[in-house]
């Protein structure tokens, strides 16, 4: 059976045929006319489509806010799409965010606020009594223009106060069933879905994928759909055939062990979140600074790192910690280090047929510093000018004993600091050697000057940046705790 | 200064119960709940999508559209280009009323700006248009673009923007500059702004042989059906506008631009309903933007740090053809401060680029960014304190004019904000605060200022025979709360509580309320319904007066009060009837009551009206990244009677938000060399996140105005912007020492 089945709301969905690009929101407005899901931007900044998406993970009901404008509908295999119609209960009791907005005026013009209600009921579902932090980082992917931050604030905080007396919602109450629904609607076999000339391939499993990609190199991959989502959207690029991956299970595995943490490609920033704050806490900062909550649930590290963006901002980090990228193909899998894999702007070292299976991080040990920083005009929900990633080890006597440094934004690719390295490499970690290594950079890196930032600019604060890695290492405490309150946004 | 008038003129109307509380959004629960229907929500049956094919050059012609292959493709059902337009009755290059602008409906192959249409697909399928669109792939004759302001050299405008004048003249303030002790000179540059209301334009259009129907956000939807039936050649009467709910207006929602009337040709043309909704990046060309100034402002003062002078001209960037919206900027220096002499000047440069327009506070947030700024400068080369210069030029009349103010409870402003800021003790110079993380702190403030304009607006009050009232007028709700706040003012005038009375609005074929701008639409859409409201219970006396059976007979020489559903004798409470007995008596028919508002000539002519306030800033700033974070706003204003205070509050909040995003964030940056707009989307296009907004305080200072109109209300939607960034700016040099003359401010403005 070549069906693509979930369920919206309470509805079972079956659709037989479906433009691979078509997206969740434009489905559900135009076809299903739900149209309470709002259009703003197109691209998964504003969060105006902000919906649900369940998925049964490890027998548990799992919903994320993910942005409709850029999830393709064929990605939804097995899921529970909610949208803001299924929000009160069917006798109209709103949920406990829905009543706090409406009594507190979170809502002036309304537009963003179903989306709004949609990323706070995810929070408070997750998070029943949540910090100002976590609240901030719910809404980083919801824009408001009237401008009502201030009153939003105060209504999940009234919500919270209410949740444990609140009755328990409509999707609390059909947990279960939606898990034996969603159980019986996991597909058993690749499925193929046609659409006019496009088609759409939502493999089985790994195998299945090595064997449709080696037959169709020339497929589209689409794992969170956070990138490709804005080729279709924006560029009105045509796509097809599109074999999409989030699905896949083997794909999804975290591993971590004494010396290194493994992550599957489409594991999500959000559920790489945990395991990278620990072993990494500077990555863990970086990722809560990518995209909104929703691009964060769809994103996948391992797409940051595929698509080959010169601007993306987990590769420097990756390159700075000498992670490594599997590849796989129909004819096995090997390793390359993450920075071998970007070759020049556009060109990756990825053969035909071959897919990102997985990214191997080692981890840092007991002697060694690792920041990053980026540099964006907007703190919360924003491209980087620049992004630095720094892995620096001293010796007994203060030398430096080794440091890795990669930058984004720098280049044409995710590229490392060669000169800047070998100079620093033996010399004394202070001020002179890292006033005279400021003029080693510009060796390493000639950036362009593009509306983001200027060339003179990014060269600048890229020399600040490291800087600022002696000030953290060596520094007065108050530095230190300025940086982190800036990192922390507060 | 207020309570002082108000203890001489008693206010002419008594005040109900409901205004002046914080009463909950009524639209609030259709909100939270995604059942508030906008625009693009509707759905006529055997409706089109239309997608407009937007210029990729800023100037030229379109030589050649791919249109057979766009016709080819599956579900494309009509490709409309200069060939083949849909017919538009009135001349798309005339401007059939003040504020309309010439709009681009594929009457030539002409391209003014990028963004422009220059071709419409029609299709079963919004995918289908989309694509339709695409395979157009339009090829050009380029003309170099003129982008900036040195593409030629300034001109003097023509006029202002709403029939102003380009130059006000209030004696020689070369004069006032040449005597002057001490003197300022400088030039402070502001960017276009584009609005982006979270909703995108939005169209559905559906003919019923010359009858049109149309859901579309529009702030002015009476006034707008003049305008459709100008460009199709059809009485107003036959156009029905439903615009309920706006997601966010903020002046781009008044006219009609070319997208949304060719999407109404279209659909007459082919006789089938037509949907067109604007993607993010078309918001950035045909419907408006803030236009980008360079302010350069003179100052002088005298020995006691008195301005003899302020002479403030502003050269704006107009689009080239229209050129009838020069960002007003240099009217902010009017009205304010006492100089001796003051001088207001419009310039202009010609680009290639969409006609600017009203965007909230327009003319006031650009020209109150830089004259904030300016006074500051001009304080610190008098050595004093910003507050104390501001009170040492405090103006009691109005500046030039010499008018009084209808009420102006500023200096209240000024004391209750430092004082909740904590101003007092802030050390002259700049770079002298640190605190204990090591974060350069400085703080700043800036007057913040709002015209308190009246429109025209009419309504219908009806009383019921059940004693439950109904109001009626086309009041808009882009956010600011009319639903609400008009609501109360209607229940008041009719003496019922809130939940008996039911209000219509956003829809055409209602009674005119105005325009949705100015910060006038809750005095003037008000107005009208409280007099509507009181012409009914003035209809309700009379028949009680004159009904021997009624408690209230032969009272009518004495009037009466109106509450809870009773008219009461207002010198004899004891002598009361319920509303619903008078009428059941008089034969159960529903009482009409009709009003109108608007401000007479005369008192517009005696009294200088203004919101006022003063907006106190604190920044903190990395001493080594400068990296910048506001980290306390405190907003003072008074602007009249407040309705609602909570609504009031959210669009003060919002406003001085918008004072962030000019000041740090928002700007459209253009690409010289085609003259296109590199940001147009929400990821380059900044506007504040949570994140940005950290402590933000409101209050609001009690002011009664009895000459502004008869219900006292001033506004609330625009003020809050003005002050706020020119706040910014000086907070940014107070901790720093740098004077940046220009916005958004940027990271590398301070490390270079």
């Amino acid at each position: 059976m070549q069906q693509i089945r979930f369920v919206l709301n309470d509805e079972t969905v079956v659709i037989d045929s479906i433009s691979p690009t078509t997206t969740l929101l434009d489905w559900l407005r135009e076809t299903k006319r739900l149209t309470g899901t709002k259009e703003g931007c197109g691209e998964g900044d504003c969060g105006a489509c902000t919906v649900l998406v369940g998925k049964v993970v490890d027998d548990r009901l799992v919903y994320r806010s993910v942005n409709a404008c850029i999830r393709f509908v064929p990605s939804l295999s097995a899921t529970h799409v909610v949208t803001i119609e299924h929000m009160a209960g069917p006798d109209g009791v709103l949920t406990p965010i829905q009543q706090a907005l409406a009594d507190l005026h979170g809502s002036q013009c309304g537009f963003c606020t179903p989306g709004i209600v949609m990323s706070l009921y995810a929070l408070l579902m997750e998070k029943p009594t949540p910090s100002r932090a976590e609240i901030e980082i719910a809404l980083q992917g919801n824009l408001c223009r009237c401008t009502g931050y201030e009153s939003i604030f105060r209504a999940v905080e009234a919500a919270a106060a209410g949740m444990a007396s609140a009755t328990p919602d409509r999707l609390t109450l059909t947990r279960e069933r939606i898990i034996a629904t969603l159980n019986d609607l996991k597909p058993k076999r690749t499925i193929r879905i046609f659409h006019g000339q496009s088609r759409s391939i939502i493999p089985f499993n790994t195998a299945d994928l090595a064997d449709a990609y080696a037959t169709e190199p020339n497929a589209v991959i689409v794992a969170g759909a956070t990138d490709v989502g804005l080729w279709v959207t924006k560029q009105m690029r045509q796509l097809s055939p599109v074999i999409f991956i989030n699905h896949l299970t083997e794909l999804q595995t975290i591993d971590e062990t004494a010396d290194k943490v493994r992550l599957g490609a489409v594991v999500t920033y959000t559920q790489a979140q945990n395991v990278l704050a620990k072993n990494f806490p500077a990555l863990g900062k970086l990722l809560i600074r990518i995209g909104g909550q929703q691009v964060r649930n769809m994103g996948t590290i391992g797409g940051n790192v595929a698509n080959g963006s010169p601007i993306g901002d987990t590769p420097p980090a990756l390159i700075a910690l000498d992670a490594t990228v599997t590849l796989r193909s129909r004819n096995g899998a090997r390793s390359l280090a993450v920075e071998d894999y970007f070759i020049e702007y556009g060109k990756q070292a990825r053969e035909d047929g071959e897919f990102v299976e997985a990214l191997e991080i080692p981890k840092l040990a007991d002697d060694e510093f690792y920041a990053i920083y980026k540099i964006s005009k907007r703190r919360d929900e924003d491209i980087s000018a620049l992004c630095g990633a720094f892995k620096l080890k001293l010796d007994a006597a203060g030398n430096v004993a080794s440091i890795r440094i990669a930058f984004g934004g720098m280049a044409g690719t995710p590229k490392r600091a060669a000169h800047t390295e070998a100079f620093l490499t033996g010399k004394p970690w202070n001020e002179a050697t890292v006033s005279a290594a400021r003029a080693e950079l510009a060796k390493d890196y000639t950036p362009l000057s593009d509306w983001r930032a200027s060339a003179d600019y990014r060269m600048l604060a890229a020399q600040n940046l490291l800087t600022r890695l002696l000030i953290e290492t060596s520094g007065e405490k108050a530095s230190l705790e300025r940086y982190a309150m800036l990192e922390a946004g507060e | 200064m207020s309570d002082r008038v108000s203890e001489t003129v008693t206010m002419p109307m008594r005040f109900g119960s409901n205004s002046g509380q914080s009463v909950t959004r009524r639209d609030g629960i259709a909100k939270v709940t995604g059942r508030a229907t906008y625009a693009a929500d509707n759905h006529p049956d055997g409706m089109l999508y239309a997608v407009y094919v937007p210029a990729t050059i800023a100037r030229g012609r379109v030589t050649h559209l791919d249109t057979a292959a766009a016709k080819a493709h599956p579900g494309v059902v009509e490709v409309f280009t200069p060939k083949n337009r849909p017919p538009v009755v009135g001349d798309p290059d005339k401007k059939p009323f003040m504020f309309a602008i010439p709009i681009e409906v594929l009457q030539d192959d002409t391209v003014r700006y990028a963004m422009q249409p220059i071709a419409l697909v029609i299709g079963e399928t919004l995918e289908a248009a989309t694509e339709g669109a695409r395979l157009l792939k339009p090829q050009y004759e380029v003309e170099p673009a003129r982008t900036g302001f040195d593409a030629e050299p300034a001109k003097r405008a023509a006029a202002g923007p709403f029939g102003r004048p380009a130059e006000v003249v209030h004696g020689d303030t070369e004069a006032g500059l040449s005597q002057a002790k001490q003197t300022l000179d400088v030039t402070y540059d502001t960017p276009a702004q584009y609005h982006n209301a979270m909703e995108p334009h939005a169209i559905v259009a559906k003919w019923d042989g010359d009858k049109l129907e149309i859901d579309t956000p529009n702030q002015a939807i009476v006034l707008s059906r003049g305008f459709y039936a100008f460009y199709f050649g059809i009485p107003a009467d036959n156009i029905l506008i439903r615009s309920p709910y706006l997601g966010g207006g903020f002046g781009s929602k008044a006219v009609p631009y070319s997208p949304l009337v060719l999407a109404i040709a279209a659909a007459r043309k082919l006789d089938r309903p037509v949907k067109l909704v604007l993607t993010r990046a078309q918001m950035f060309g045909p419907v408006g933007h803030r236009g980008a100034t360079r302010q350069r402002l003179r100052i002088g003062i005298d020995g006691e740090a008195q301005m003899t002078a302020l002479d403030h001209v502003s050269t704006a960037i107009v689009d080239s053809f229209d050129s009838s919206f020069p960002e007003p900027a240099a009217n902010a220096s009017q009205g304010l401060y006492n100089a001796s002499s003051l001088h207001s000047l419009m310039m202009v440069v010609h680009n290639d680029i969409g006609v600017p327009g009203a965007m909230r506070a327009p003319g006031e947030a650009s020209g109150s960014a830089a004259l904030e700024c300016a006074i500051d400068e001009m304080a610190e080369k008098a050595g004093m304190d910003p507050l104390e210069f501001r009170l040492k030029n405090y103006a009691d009349v109005e500046p030039g004019t010499g008018k009084p103010y209808s009420s102006k409870a500023l200096r209240e402003c000024y004391a209750e904000g430092a004082k909740r800021f904590g101003w007092a003790g802030r050390p002259l110079a700049p770079r002298q605060m640190v605190d204990d993380k090591g974060f350069l702190t400085g703080w700043g403030m800036g007057t913040a200022l709002f015209g308190a304009p009246m429109f025209a607006a009419q309504a219908r009050a009806v009383l019921r025979p059940d004693g439950t009232g109904l109001v009626e007028t086309a009041a808009a709700d882009m956010g600011q709360g009319a639903w609400t706040a008009l609501a109360q003012i209607a229940a008041d005038s009719l003496g019922l509580p809130l939940d008996k009375v039911e209000f219509r609005s956003g829809s055409s074929d209602l009674p005119d309320g105005g325009v949705a701008g100015g910060s006038g639409h809750t005095a003037t859409a008000g107005g009208a319904l409280h007099a509507a409201g009181t012409d009914a219970i003035r209809r309700l006396g009379e028949l009680a007066a004159a009904d021997p059976q009624s408690p209230l007979f032969g009272t009518g020489n004495q009037g009466f009060v109106a509450r809870d559903g009773r008219l009461y004798a207002a010198r004899d409470e004891s002598r009361s009837e319920a509303y619903a007995d008078i009428i059941a008596r008089a034969g159960g028919q529903e009482i009409e009551g009709k009003g109108s508002a608007a401000r007479p000539p005369e008192d517009a002519a005696r009294h200088a009206m203004y919101s006022h306030g003063a907006v106190f800033a604190e920044v903190k700033i990395d001493p080594v990244l400068f990296q910048m974070r506001v980290t306390r706003l405190v907003g003072a204003f008074a602007a009249g009677r407040i309705i609602n205070p909570k609504l009031a509050e959210s669009q003060l909040m919002g406003g001085m938000i918008w004072g962030i995003s000019f000041a740090l964030h928002e700007e459209a940056r253009f690409d010289k060399r085609t003259g296109r707009i590199m940001n147009t989307d929400l990821a380059g296009y900044h506007i504040p996140v949570n994140a940005d907004v950290q402590g933000l305080e409101v209050i609001t200072v009690h002011e009664d105005d009895p000459y502004v109109n008869p219900l006292g209300i001033k506004g609330v939607g625009e003020i809050g912007v003005t002050g706020t960034v020119g706040a910014i700016g000086n907070a940014i040099w107070h901790a720093t020492g740098r004077r940046i003359r220009h916005f958004p401010i940027r990271i590398e403005d301070l490390l270079a």
